[in-house]
């Protein structure tokens, strides 16, 4: 039992389980250990992937204390967070009691003080209880007084500690002062290095062939003394400055290992031959695409997009689109230069030769058009502007009407702005392409219809 | 029923037949046969489309559902699998992709199928109540040997948007999947979207989660719009359709099947293909056309009646003899007939309705027979045009080359022409490949034996050749001709110089001749004009007319014609355009008048100046001015229903013009 076991040697274990947080686990042990009282509230912090929540619950585990760990990612809404932390308290000591089938209990429970009398009774009479809220600041449609309310818990309900944990908490976020902190402090260049390379990935999927005399003892050997020094070359290239947490860090080595080691198994370089290797696959460590993150996989995507046949917006439908862009991104007032038929087009791309167009750069520093927010539009500019680019005779049916439907389905085109925007009868309702439409998309449709986009955008 | 509140109303099956005063009486009469005849007749045909369209994504739903098994069977914690439908902008296809999908799973595997979509809910917890509400609400018929009491948590009642609830039931029925369709994934909300996913990220080590997202623009899209964190989440593999051209292509050719009794001409047939690939179209709506048209033949066109094989003369009454005797297509024959001195069968066709019934039966199925060899004709056509082109993608499509032939513009065309010329200068290995496929399509028995006996010859040809391996060259290709120029007497003379062609090369280049003239001869009596062809007004209907009126209406620019030109509607005396040059007139209704007052005015109208302009409209009129202010003031409400004006903030005594006309 955990409670015979000395301390320190259970802290040593945990240590080895989690590398590079022995402080931390130090204060938890002092904070939370069991055979002392502990505060009524704690507070553990520190940013994303270092480890808060797994070595909470690895300690407590550990520890056997009674807890119940709430992960409130998982709550929709505040008083759902209530009611799971009263069904995980009572499921917590039933299984403690192992009592077989346990009696049913109205979990049911509205607000706060509902909680405390839920606490109280489940509590009563029994030893010391630790409550963890994981990922409380992130909880959806919390009121704002729950936090507070959540680390007073423990001045209500005796024997109870609550463990709050959260990425960044603002200062007297709890309204109360004396809180003990624990910070978790993000993993530095060598931690990181230490942690990944705990169970470094195979060099070779396939077993050797049996006459090169390469077994498996070796094949451990050169992984545990190639990983770690190709981890050091990502952080340094790439992960240092994009990928500072754990795990996208693992991700990223994850991802470039197996192209890293291609040519080792190839035959080309030796498993020892590193910096020769660096320098060789020296260009996997200056593509930064790794550090995106894509819904296909990497390779998935490369053999799918082979044989993948493009579905084409019909004919009125980007001629639409592009009315719908030129709408967005030209000034109304310069509708008529742009778009009469009768204008001279020589004039519309000179435009007026003021003196200020002789060389000298304005006063103003304009940004390009298209770099901004589309403007809005009303429908009627979008028909006429539909009519104007379009090259020949266009009857003008309900078909166009179900394409802007459509578009606006396909959140291509948007209602924007204005009281009563969502009302689709709204006379003279505003419009703004989506965002999805960009000065790319847009020429690229032009160009399917052999359309010369340039002549009608205002400069 | 005095004593009940409410009772339920059965109906019985069928309706008693009203009794009508007046017997519908003439061409009329016929309209329950032609009624049961449209019926049969479509049922055959809508089979025929619905067999080919559920066969096009076949390939799609098996990969999904492979896609689907695996990813039950890997039960990754990792990341959600995900596979992504690319289905471009028609919304039916992945619907009917998804129903399909949906079919196939509840009959084996233990999994769940929702699907959602943006209506399903505005926020998360409606969203998640609603998706609950839906898996849970299936365990009818996925096991009946378990007990079928009701699925109950153990403990307390949960909150209907716990994903507990759905764990719980999961663990329950042990179920391996729980896959979520999700339909237009444009139309959500990108931060509802998000969360939904990293939610059921979260819950993917108790509830074994898939997902299935339809895309309508590109992944990219989707991408952009999702968090980061999202993404992590998902493992998506990328799954495609047909594209809605194939889609098109398939249901025409079901409906232009050659056992099909009623044929759809080419304007019609055009006008409906042109619209599905120049606006948003699902197939439906094609198919929709297609009905329709058959609709307004039976209909519409009395005569159709005899298109159903199974009637019987006795059951014709005496008017539709009537008015066949009256089509022009008959009044042709008969002079055909007067011509020939045929003056006993014309007698007998004029006077006697039996052997006139005769004519129209055997005609009837003539002139189907006649479409169908047409069918065959175009896809001899479009064999020749794959070969000699080499890749089907630059080939046009079937239809196409339907409405030309059925518009009589495909015989003896420069399409037809320069595919003849280029199989006429084809090498053998070329000609051979043409030969075949040529033979492949159901082309008529002597003409199928001609070309066999030529394959056989070209055969031998090929295998006596000295130098065996080599292909044998036409005389008629260009290449295997060169120009010389010879200086004489300082003017240049160009002049033809065939390179050295070899004896078999020469016996190719007729064999190959024999082969095109004999494709010539047959493409020119096949492709028929179908105008031409007695009683065509039967059997091909092309009015465009009611499928435009139907299909594409103008609702706007009726509006704006009703108020810009009154007496277009109205075709009354009093506002008749030739009473005077002005179209302004006290006689017209007062939203015309004002309409047409409002078209002459800027985007900003003064009330009180448009007041005054309609007073000076209306002035010569006997009304009192409190009467024109009550028509100023209605007509006014008018246009605002109508959307034509509203008021404006800028200036408390103006409106502001809203809608312009001709758009």
């Amino acid at each position: 039992m955990g409670l015979l076991m000395l301390p320190d040697e259970l802290l040593l274990t945990l240590t080895e389980q989690w590398p590079c947080r022995e402080v931390q686990l130090k204060q938890l042990s002092a904070v939370l250990a069991s055979a002392k009282p502990s505060p009524s509230a704690l507070v553990v912090h520190g940013p994303h992937a270092t480890g808060k929540s797994s070595i909470v619950k690895s300690y407590l585990e550990s520890r056997s204390l009674q807890h119940a760990i709430i992960r409130c990612r998982e709550c929709i809404t505040g008083r759902h967070l209530l009611e799971r932390t009263t069904a995980a308290v009572h499921e917590s000591l039933t299984t403690e009691a192992a009592s077989g089938d346990a009696e049913q209990y109205n979990g049911r429970c509205e607000d706060m003080s509902a909680l405390v009398v839920h606490l109280e009774r489940l509590l009563r009479g029994r030893g010391k209880f630790v409550l963890v809220f994981d990922g409380v600041d992130k909880q959806r449609e919390a009121s704002p007084t729950l936090l507070p309310a959540l680390a007073r818990l423990g001045e209500f309900v005796p024997n109870l500690t609550t463990v709050l944990i959260v990425q960044h908490p603002s200062p007297r976020f709890l309204h109360q002062a004396g809180v003990p902190h624990i910070h978790f402090s993000p993993y530095a260049r060598n931690q990181s290095i230490r942690i990944l390379s705990s169970n470094p990935p195979d060099i070779f999927v396939e077993p050797a062939p049996p006459e090169l005399e390469y077994d498996e003892e070796v094949h451990e050997e050169d992984k545990a003394w190639l990983w770690p020094r190709f981890c050091a070359a990502v952080w340094d290239s790439l992960a240092q400055n994009a990928a500072k947490d754990l795990v996208p860090f693992r991700d990223v080595c994850n991802k470039l290992w197996r192209p890293f080691v291609a040519p080792i198994v190839k035959g080309e370089f030796g498993t020892r031959d590193f910096s020769r290797l660096l320098v060789n696959q020296r260009r996997l460590f200056q593509d930064e695409t790794v550090l995106l993150d894509s819904i296909l996989s990497v390779r998935i995507a490369q053999a799918t997009t082979a044989n993948h046949t493009s579905h084409e917006l019909p004919y009125y439908t980007k001629w639409v689109l592009i009315a719908a862009y030129l709408a967005s991104y030209n000034p109304a007032k310069l509708d008529a230069l742009y778009f009469m038929k009768s204008t001279e087009r020589k004039r519309r791309k000179k435009g007026g030769g003021t003196a200020r167009s002789g060389g000298r750069p304005g006063q103003k520093r304009k940004v390009p058009r298209h770099l901004l927010a589309a403007s809005q539009f009303t429908l009627d500019r979008l028909l006429s502007i539909l009519q104007a680019i379009l090259l020949h005779d266009f009857r003008s049916t309900i078909d166009v009407h179900s394409q802007i439907a459509t578009l606006s389905g396909l959140r291509l085109l948007a209602r924007s702005g204005g009281i009563g925007s969502n009302d689709p009868l709204e006379l003279g309702g505003k419009w703004r392409v989506g965002a999805a439409v960009t000065w790319e998309y847009v020429q690229a449709l032009a160009r399917s219809l052999k359309f010369d986009l340039v002549d009608y955008i205002a400069e | 029923m005095e004593y009940e509140k409410c009772y339920a109303f059965e109906p019985e099956s069928v309706r008693p037949a009203k009794r009508r005063k007046i017997e519908s009486q003439g061409l009329h009469a016929s309209w329950r046969a032609r009624h049961e005849a449209y019926q049969k007749a479509w049922r055959e045909q809508k089979q025929r489309i619905d067999a080919e369209l559920s066969s096009i994504n076949f390939s799609t739903v098996q990969e999904l559902t492979t896609f689907l098994d695996e990813a039950a069977q890997s039960n990754s914690s990792e990341a959600i699998p995900t596979a992504i439908l690319s289905t471009g902008p028609d919304t039916s296809s992945h619907t009917s992709v998804i129903q399909q999908l949906s079919r196939t799973q509840n009959a084996q595997a233990r999994r769940v199928f929702i699907s959602i979509s943006a209506t399903t809910g505005a926020n998360l917890k409606a969203l998640l109540k609603a998706t609950i509400q839906k898996a849970t609400s299936r365990n009818e018929g996925i096991d009946d040997e378990e007990d079928d009491s009701t699925f109950q948590r153990k403990g307390a009642k949960l909150l209907n948007y716990d994903l507990q609830i759905l764990a719980d039931y999961v663990r329950e029925k042990r179920l391996q999947q729980v896959a979520i369709a999700i339909q237009d994934t444009e139309a959500f909300d990108s931060d509802l979207l998000s969360e939904l996913i990293e939610l059921l990220g979260c819950w993917l080590d108790r509830i074994p989660f898939a997902f299935l997202f339809t895309v309508a623009t590109s992944l990219d899209v989707l991408q952009q719009r999702l968090s980061r964190g999202a993404i992590k989440c998902l493992k998506g593999q990328l799954f495609d359709v047909a594209p809605s051209e194939d889609e098109v292509e398939r249901a025409f050719e079901a409906i232009a099947n050659s056992s099909t009794s009623l044929w759809i001409g080419p304007e019609l047939m055009s006008t409906a293909l042109e619209r599905q690939s120049d606006y948003i179209q699902s197939i439906d709506s094609f198919v929709g056309a297609a009905q329709y048209a058959y609709m307004s033949a039976y209909y519409g066109n009395a005569l159709s009646i005899f298109l159903d094989s199974a009637i019987k003369a006795s059951e014709v009454s005496a008017d539709h003899f009537e008015a066949l005797r009256n089509l022009d297509s008959f009044r042709d024959y008969c002079r055909g007939l007067l011509d020939n001195n045929a003056i006993i069968p014309l007698r007998a066709l004029l006077d006697s309705d039996d052997s006139l019934f005769k004519v129209v039966g055997a005609e009837l199925s003539r002139g189907g027979e006649a479409l169908a060899n047409v069918m065959i004709a175009v896809e001899v056509v479009r064999e020749l045009q794959l070969w000699a082109q080499g890749s089907r993608a630059t080939v046009p499509s079937k239809s196409k080359l339907y409405c030309q032939a059925m518009a009589n513009k495909l015989a003896g065309s420069s399409l037809v022409r320069s595919l003849l010329l280029s199989t006429r200068k084809a090498p053998s290995d070329a000609a051979m490949r043409t030969l075949t496929a040529v033979m492949g399509v159901e082309i008529p028995k002597d003409l199928k034996q001609q070309c066999a006996k030529i394959k056989k010859e070209l055969t031998e040809m090929v295998m006596n050749q000295p130098n065996i391996g080599q292909t044998l060259r036409s005389e008629d290709d260009i290449k295997n001709s060169t120009l010389r120029t010879t200086v004489v007497a300082q003017k240049v003379e160009l002049s033809k110089q065939k390179s050295t062609l070899s004896k078999q090369d020469a016996a190719y280049t007729a064999l190959l001749r024999r082969f095109t003239d004999l494709l010539e001869e047959y493409l020119n009596k096949t492709l028929i004009d179908p105008k031409s062809l007695l009683f065509h007004e039967i059997f091909l209907y092309d009015l465009k007319s009611p499928h435009r009126e139907t299909f594409t209406p103008r609702p706007r620019h009726a509006i704006e014609r009703a108020l810009a030109a009154p007496h277009d509607y109205l075709d009354c005396s009093c506002c008749a355009p030739e009473q005077g040059d002005a179209t302004l007139a006290a006689s017209q209704p007062a939203t015309a008048v004002l309409y047409q007052l409002y078209l002459e005015s800027g985007s900003l109208i003064n009330v009180s100046d448009l007041w005054q302009a309609f007073q000076a409209v209306l002035g010569d009129s006997e009304q009192t001015e409190e009467q024109q202010m009550a028509l100023f003031l209605r007509a006014l409400a008018e246009m605002r229903y109508l959307g034509l004006v509203k008021g404006t903030r800028k200036r408390a005594d103006h409106i502001a013009k809203v809608a312009w006309k001709g758009l």
